[in-house]
């Protein structure tokens, strides 16, 4: 019995001492190399290339989840918990959209850097206004719905900013350093999302923040009147889209939707994560046809079938469209998935 | 069944202080509560053969008996089971500790199936569990039935470590290397009280051996792959202190005594392939695992042939599964499930004789379809040829198996 007691202590010992100067040698070996990034890893694609954006040079940012994949039900592989172990920072979007995953990583890295509650960990949904906050008890009967709120905000630019302003704020928490070169990246990118949103002469007469409270407050054109200056960009496009109306197969572009005004008038699904049946598409279509909606939006991993039922029975066309950057190989970053979903719906109107 | 009532009067005690409290209390109260949920499992079971299929299990060459623990009627039954309701509890408890504990309840009691504390913030990637718990030797080992895709557990696991697998009071320590790719190493100390693997007596003549009286050790290795694509080698290695006592010539009293060790060492693979679709559709999941174990006893006593002690007793039996599962549409699985038992079947005897048997071997098919996450409705089908003393029995079995999960729950491992 002694020799297994003792044979525990010696493993035990060899880890310890394996584990420090493995980490001390990778340390020392970047140092060396001059090159001192932070180890992010995202949840989704999304907050990984505003990450990017954000801190640039200094981190090296991976993500769990592919674009072109369910944000909901990523699988907590091996190497994403590898990955975690040697993370500086995590980020999630929060409000229970990685409950299935996150987790089992976090668990499993036995990184304490990174533990819910600590500088290592951000979810990057602070301060962001939710949509579709339960205001009643909300059991499983309902599907898998969110009881705090609809979490894909991404999906409205000004969100981004918000998410933006969390990454930049963490990153110079953690990495006191370079927060001069943070602050700036993060300037730049909300300059980037607020031309992208009012375009270049709106943007430049008028400072950003301002633009956004008169879009929120719905005195956008009182504003620019008042400036005399044209408004290009999505907010230009999107006039063509206001008041259209529409069929979602899960809430994913909630946020969209309501920041540009559109009109959802039904989900594929029954019930938030429930595959639909027949007597639910039944009633859809005819919700469709006396709506008189014209699109039906699905993400790339749902089945066509049920759309391509619906859109047969009422004359409305389906767009298969990405949801998160990578999801098509047009969508490099942030902007430009807002760009493709604009132009997407565009092209079907 | 003492432990369910003391849980029992606990929640109703907790019902009692939240129910009449004001709204703040009891919203900080949950917050502080562990997260609790229930795992009902269900299921109708049928089989051929004239005495059914845990009989037969029970009789397989080689294998010896197994004799569950009491009030624990081992199934699976004829007709309508309830195998157990899993009440689960987990929790943070401090910023050091975290701690879960899984009670099975079943209609004759209950028992502790894990009731484990874990550290969470301890550097270069260590962890130290303690407590009852799963040793996470192999891969079916540490997962709880209601997480296998089929209703029964596979014949080599059955067959060598009983019902509740490898379970038991004990120590775990493991580490997580700091390397591109994954690697998980632990070394786990038992008390050892499995009766297959480890039984233990300590009764005269048989010498007395202080716990901890199991060792195991396990590496888990995942290479890096594209997203759609998950795969985990594992190998295990383990030994325990095993004693036995027998009543060779069946006249109601014992009459020898063994005393050694088993030594069990095994591999496994899983693949698993995200399609990438809704619902689970269009994905795999490869699984297999091969399982050996070796004992070497000494006889310390033998009544009818005193001449017969110190003389060793060894056995040598082996077994493995392969099962592929495949989203066949949303929300509805099909699994294949091949295995065989006792390729390796041999022992020698003290007496100098040598006895081999031939391999059972099963084969299965399941379907299972999950309305979500949170239940799931499972038909399954096998069929097996096994060895017994009276030749090979071919058994077919038919099971309906419901089983749903209340209350929070946490995710499941790759």
């Amino acid at each position: 019995m002694k020799r297994i007691i003792i044979l525990i202590i010696l493993i035990c010992g060899i880890c310890v001492i394996c584990g420090s100067g493995w980490s001390d040698l990778t340390a020392d070996a970047r140092r060396q190399a001059g090159e001192k990034k932070l180890n992010v890893l995202t949840t989704t694609s999304d907050l990984k290339s505003i990450t990017e954006e954000v801190g640039g040079k200094y981190v090296s940012v991976k993500s769990v989840c592919e674009g072109y994949q369910d944000p909901h039900f990523a699988e907590a592989k091996p190497s994403m918990i590898a990955n975690a172990r040697k993370a500086d920072l995590f980020i999630r979007i929060g409000l229970e959209l990685e409950v299935g995953y996150e987790p089992l990583i976090i668990e499993g890295a036995r990184n304490p850097k990174i533990h819910i509650g600590t500088d290592g960990h951000l979810d990057a949904s602070d301060g962001v206004s939710l949509l579709e906050v339960p205001t009643a008890k909300v059991d499983r009967s309902m599907g898998d719905v969110h009881p705090f709120g609809n979490p894909h905000y991404w999906l409205d630019p000004y969100n981004a900013r918000i998410m933006a302003r969390n990454i930049s704020g963490r990153l110079q928490k953690i990495d006191p350093t370079h927060s001069t070169w943070y602050q700036a990246n993060y300037q730049v990118f909300i300059k980037k999302i607020d031309e992208a949103m009012f375009g270049v002469e709106a943007s430049a007469k008028i400072s950003g923040d301002k633009l956004w409270d008169a879009e929120i407050s719905g005195k956008l054109d009182d504003l620019v009147k008042q400036e005399n200056v044209a408004l290009g960009g999505w907010v230009e496009k999107a006039r063509h889209l206001r008041g259209m109306k529409m069929v979602m197969f899960h809430r994913s572009w909630t946020y969209f939707i309501n920041r540009f005004r559109l009109i959802a008038v039904g989900e594929i699904e029954p019930k938030p994560g429930i595959p639909p049946g027949p007597a639910h598409l039944r009633d859809l279509i005819q919700k469709v046809k006396s709506e008189n909606a014209k699109v039906i939006l699905t993400e790339p991993f749902y089945d066509r079938k049920s759309s391509d039922f619906v859109a047969a029975q009422t004359g409305a066309s389906v767009a298969v469209c990405a949801l998160s950057v990578n999801g098509k190989p047009e969508v490099k970053d942030y902007i430009s998935l807002i760009d493709y979903l604009m132009d997407h719906l565009l092209q079907i109107k | 069944m003492r432990y369910f009532i003391i849980v029992l009067c606990l929640s109703f005690s907790h019902i009692m202080v939240f129910g009449q409290g004001t709204k703040r209390i009891s919203d900080s109260g949950a917050y502080f509560n562990p997260d609790i949920s229930v795992i009902v499992d269900t299921y109708y079971q049928q089989s051929s053969g004239s005495e059914g299929i845990a009989h037969i299990l029970e009789e397989v060459s080689g294998f010896g008996h197994s004799h569950g623990d009491a009030g624990h009627e081992h199934g699976p039954l004829e007709g309508l089971n309830f195998r157990e309701a899993e009440v689960y509890f987990s929790v943070n408890i401090d910023p050091s500790f975290y701690g879960y504990a899984i009670i099975a309840a079943f209609e004759e009691g209950a028992h502790i199936e894990e009731a484990v504390i874990q550290t969470t913030s301890l550097p270069y990637g260590l962890e130290v569990k303690a407590g009852k718990l799963f040793s996470n030797f192999g891969r079916l080992n540490s997962q709880h039935s209601h997480y296998w895709d089929f209703t029964d557990q596979p014949l080599i696991y059955r067959l060598t470590l009983g019902d509740h697998g490898l379970n038991d009071m004990g120590l775990a320590a493991s580490y997580l290397a700091p390397t591109d790719f994954y690697l998980l190493g632990g070394i786990e100390s038992f008390q050892g009280d499995n009766e297959q693997m480890s039984a233990y007596s300590g009764e005269d003549p048989l010498p007395e051996r202080l716990g901890p009286r199991v060792l195991a050790g396990w590496l888990k290795v995942a290479p890096n792959l594209p997203s759609k694509h998950g795969l985990q080698f594992g190998a295990s290695f383990g030994q325990g202190v095993h004693q036995e006592i027998h009543d060779g010539n069946s006249d109601g009293t014992d009459d020898h005594w063994l005393d050694g060790h088993n030594q069990f060492w095994g591999t496994d693979f899983v693949y698993k392939y995200d399609s990438m679709k809704a619902y689970g559709e269009g994905d795999w999941i490869l699984q297999g695992e091969y399982f050996r174990k070796d004992g070497d006893l000494v006889v310390r006593r033998h009544d009818l042939v005193p001449a017969l002690v110190s003389r060793h007793k060894k056995d040598q039996k082996d077994g493995y599964y392969l099962q592929a599962i495949y989203g066949i549409m949303p929300n509805w699985q099909a699994g294949l499930r091949w295995e065989q038992a006792g390729l390796v079947n041999s022992e020698r005897l003290p007496d100098g004789t040598r006895n081999s048997f031939a391999p059972s071997n099963k084969s299965s098919l399941a379907l299972t379809y999950r309305p979500s996450e949170f239940s799931y409705v499972r038909l399954q089908y096998s069929n097996g040829n096994y060895e017994t003393s009276g030749g090979s029995e071919n058994i077919s079995q038919i099971s309906l198996q419901l089983q749903i999960s209340l209350g929070k729950h946490g995710a499941h491992k790759f």
